[in-house]
């Protein structure tokens, strides 16, 4: 009797930490959608951020208490027990490189997300099977942080992976390593905004793709008066090739006439009165750069 | 995975990292201003386009020294306007991480190492915001469920 094979069962999960940082909690359903993906491609992720894990960098003008935030980190990451940590913010990625790492004995490997995606791509292609809201997306690139990661070649590679897509090139790259960066830079912000819509525009573009959650943040605000532009990052494009539901609650709330009508009375019970009204409304009421 | 494993430790501390880091680059670097002619801040900075990228660079090698109060105006505006390019890095013929020098320069600026040990108070503003942690948190109430913030903070 001919006796057939088993088929070769899927090897363990790889098991990581998924350190997301700080400033993403701004878009929960990002970590969100990319644990889940981070799932889809056979990693068992353990999401981790907030100031509970931070890098250190809020507070680089004294080492003191940077080096202690980070040697926490550090500890906590050790703790856990994970071969890697996959990184999400490229500051945090970068830390972890300059300073975390060289003053703390590390147990495990980093990788940013983009790189264990970009590995797994044949995995993650299959799963891409539905069209998105966009016919041509131009993604917005920095200078910064693709020296470390080559995220400028990554990310658009991912994206073309999603049926009917067109990802064009386009020599546009911001300074920094992120949108944020240029926020504290007067008149640097609102340049690399006017050049990425010109580049829109010179690409036909229907969809500016961010890569960084402070880009995100930045940006959203250039659909308000742009009917034809939408405002996606990667990671939702994706989830919607994949047929993952989400909201982009930020970016909703920030371009709505009131943002705080648009929280609606249960979550800003949930963030707490003074607290938004302190911390975040501020924010979302800020003028678009551009 | 394509992971790369992380070099040991090479200082106890952040503060000796910065200053051993400093101190090796420095003594490596010639003060060319290939760095400040890569950079894409220097043309929103009138002072710093119309100075010699030698000075510029010198004043940031001045600072990885320990010698921050004796550094240029333009030097300091320079490495404060820093957004992490890393074009300068690329730029460098001794293949210097010149970024990684400009942001241990901007850290020693924002007196990472005390006014005694540079000499004097801070040349740069420190980038803190008071309410960083606070913001992060009430975002976090706002966007992830109260498992997941349990979980994940």
């Amino acid at each position: 009797m001919a006796v057939t094979p088993p088929p070769p069962a899927d090897p363990a999960p790889e098991r990581v930490v998924f350190w997301f940082g700080c400033n993403i909690a701004r878009h929960g359903e990002i970590v969100r959608l990319a644990t889940r993906m981070l799932e889809a491609v056979g990693i068992e992720p353990a999401p981790a951020g907030g100031p509970s894990y931070c890098c250190g960098s809020p507070k680089e003008a004294n080492a003191r208490i940077a080096g202690g935030m980070a040697r926490r980190t550090m500890e906590a990451f050790n703790a856990m027990g994970r071969d890697t940590v996959v990184t999400w913010c490229p500051s945090c990625h970068m830390n972890m490189d300059d300073f975390m790492a060289p003053a703390t004995e590390a147990a495990f490997a980093t990788a940013h997300i983009s790189e264990v995606l970009h590995a797994r791509r044949d995995r993650l292609a299959p799963l891409l099977r539905h069209r998105v809201a966009a016919r041509r997306a131009l993604p917005h690139l920095h200078h910064g942080f693709n020296g470390r990661v080559p995220v400028n070649a990554l990310v658009p590679d991912l994206l073309r992976l999603i049926p009917g897509l067109e990802v064009p090139d386009h020599p546009c790259r911001a300074p920094g390593h992120m949108c944020s960066a240029l926020a504290g830079v007067p008149g640097a912000l609102a340049a690399a905004q006017r050049a990425l819509l010109a580049a829109a525009e010179e690409t036909g573009a229907d969809a500016l793709v961010t890569i960084f959650h402070s880009c995100h943040r930045e940006t959203v605000s250039l659909e308000r008066g742009r009917p034809g532009l939408r405002v996606v990052n990667w990671i939702h494009l994706l989830a919607e090739s994949m047929g993952l539901a989400y909201r982009d609650d930020y970016k909703a709330w920030r371009n709505a006439p009131d943002p705080r009508e648009a929280v609606g009375p249960d979550r800003l019970a949930a963030a707490g009165e003074t607290a938004f009204e302190r911390l975040v409304e501020p924010e979302l009421r800020r003028p678009p750069p551009v | 995975m394509s992971a790369a494993r992380l070099p040991p430790p090479r200082a106890p501390d952040l503060a000796a990292l910065i200053r051993a880091e400093s101190a090796r680059l420095a003594a490596a670097c010639t003060a060319c201003g290939a760095c400040v002619g890569a950079c894409p801040m220097v043309p929103t900075l009138p002072a710093v386009a119309a100075a010699a990228p030698e000075t510029v660079a010198a004043g940031m090698r001045a600072v990885l020294r320990g010698e921050a109060q004796a550094a240029p105006a333009g030097s300091v505006a320079w490495i404060g306007a820093c957004t992490r390019s890393g074009l300068c890095t690329a730029a460098c013929p001794e293949r210097l991480d010149a970024a990684y020098m400009m942001r241990l320069a901007g850290m020693r600026l924002r007196g990472a190492l005390g006014a005694g040990e540079e000499g004097g108070p801070p040349r740069l503003p420190a980038r803190e915001d008071p309410g960083w942690s606070a913001r992060v948190k009430a975002f976090a109430r706002l966007t992830l469920t109260e498992e997941e913030q349990a979980r994940w903070l």
